[in-house]
């Protein structure tokens, strides 16, 4: 009988076109990424049927945290800027070239903005590190530092919106004295963010 | 595709003596980039946030200075929510007029679509029977201070998915509300 023979088939694939793909799939998240933000505060948000998406610029954010500490923000860094100028000259404090880069790319904080100085003055890893107190709401002696924010920033950028990220479990009297404060500065109209969640039947 | 044609034609320099190069494959074993690639695609993926999160829109009433005189708002539209600890709902209509013979029923709600959407509706039912609209209803959410940011946000979805044309974040200053307050124990303020 003659040999039935089985032709060695070599075992190596061509690998050409699923590296281009795996390349085009890469290039297309490197491309979309948006990294999360480093945050000051883990925040747990409550879902809703809203299908507003947040918008993308000219954002002023306000974060409480479960226990009632206020986190405030903005997305723009041009403004931030302009704020650290108008605090500087309205608090009188003197703000080092360092202090004010630092301050630049500061995503969220919340310290009393006399104490902003030193808090710029650590270095990055100690400021992760750092339990923030958490913004000065108090209005005794009848200037309040959350409405000067609000104030100031919404001077340098008037397209500015409000968004309000609030913990599910945060209690509403933490949240009104932020409503009292933004209505104090005329501001009646604000976002909650919430994430998605269908309507159930 | 990672192959080349690599004929090598006009190599006799030397008439004598063929000076063959040798061939080499081009073929290079991509198993190793592919893997690089799978792995940074993982990476990305996970370290993207896909769904982005939604906001709701919220509008209060303006802080007038003065006092400016609005039509009272029939009692029998209206109906309160007072959102209260633990996730309760306190919810009740007031009547028109208040003398001392007047009963008022209180509900206490969860945020279940039982709960409060089946509130929500009936009073939308008793708004249409009795002034032909069922939109001329005016529900007044007002919370406590120990509700939570859950709960506002659930009672606003709420306001939108039962189509509630009119509603508004309130301060608890009703006399009603106090005694709401008082027997439910909680604070008012």
């Amino acid at each position: 009988m003659p040999k039935v023979k089985i032709p060695r088939k070599s075992t190596s694939v061509d690998m050409t076109a699923m590296c281009d793909v795996a390349f085009l799939l890469l290039t297309f998240f490197i491309l979309t990424t948006k990294f999360r933000p480093q945050e000051a505060v883990q925040i747990d948000i409550p879902a809703s049927t809203a299908q507003i998406p947040i918008p993308e610029t000219d954002i002023m954010m306000f974060q409480i945290s479960p226990d009632g500490r206020l986190f405030f923000g903005l997305d723009d860094q041009i403004t931030r800027l302009k704020l650290l100028q108008r605090l500087s000259d309205h608090y009188e404090i003197t703000f080092t070239p360092e202090q004010t880069a630092a301050f630049k790319l500061i995503e969220t904080w919340g310290v009393d903005i006399r104490r902003l100085p030193e808090f710029l003055e650590m270095d990055p890893t100690a400021r992760a590190a750092f339990q923030q107190p958490g913004l000065n709401i108090d209005t005794t002696g009848g200037q309040s530092q959350v409405e000067d924010l609000i104030l100031f920033s919404r001077q340098e950028n008037n397209k500015l919106r409000i968004a309000i990220k609030g913990d599910k479990t945060t209690e509403y009297r933490h949240f009104d004295r932020l409503i009292q404060a933004l209505q104090n500065r005329k501001v009646n109209k604000f976002n909650l963010i919430t994430s998605a969640k269908s309507a159930q039947e | 595709m990672a192959e080349m044609n690599t004929s090598d034609s006009g190599s006799h320099k030397k008439g004598s003596k063929k000076l063959r190069t040798k061939k080499m494959s081009t073929r290079v074993d991509l198993t190793a980039m592919v893997d690089l690639g799978f792995l940074l695609i993982t990476f990305f993926m996970l370290a993207t946030t896909m769904n982005k999160p939604k906001t709701m829109e919220v509008n209060k009433p303006a802080k007038e200075k003065e006092e400016v005189k609005e039509p009272p708002i029939k009692m029998s539209k209206t109906a309160t929510l007072m959102l209260g600890a633990r996730n309760k709902i306190y919810a009740y209509v007031s009547p028109d007029e208040i003398d001392a013979t007047t009963e008022l029923q209180l509900d206490s709600l969860d945020y279940s679509p039982t709960g409060l959407r089946k509130f929500i509706q009936r009073r939308q039912k008793e708004v249409q029977e009795q002034w032909g609209d069922k939109d001329q209803l005016f529900v007044m959410i007002k919370p406590l201070p120990s509700s939570n940011v859950k709960n506002i946000v659930d009672v606003l979805d709420e306001m939108t998915i039962n189509d509630v044309k009119r509603y508004a974040i309130l301060e608890p200053n009703d006399p009603i509300d106090s005694l709401v307050a008082l027997q439910t124990r909680q604070s008012r303020k």
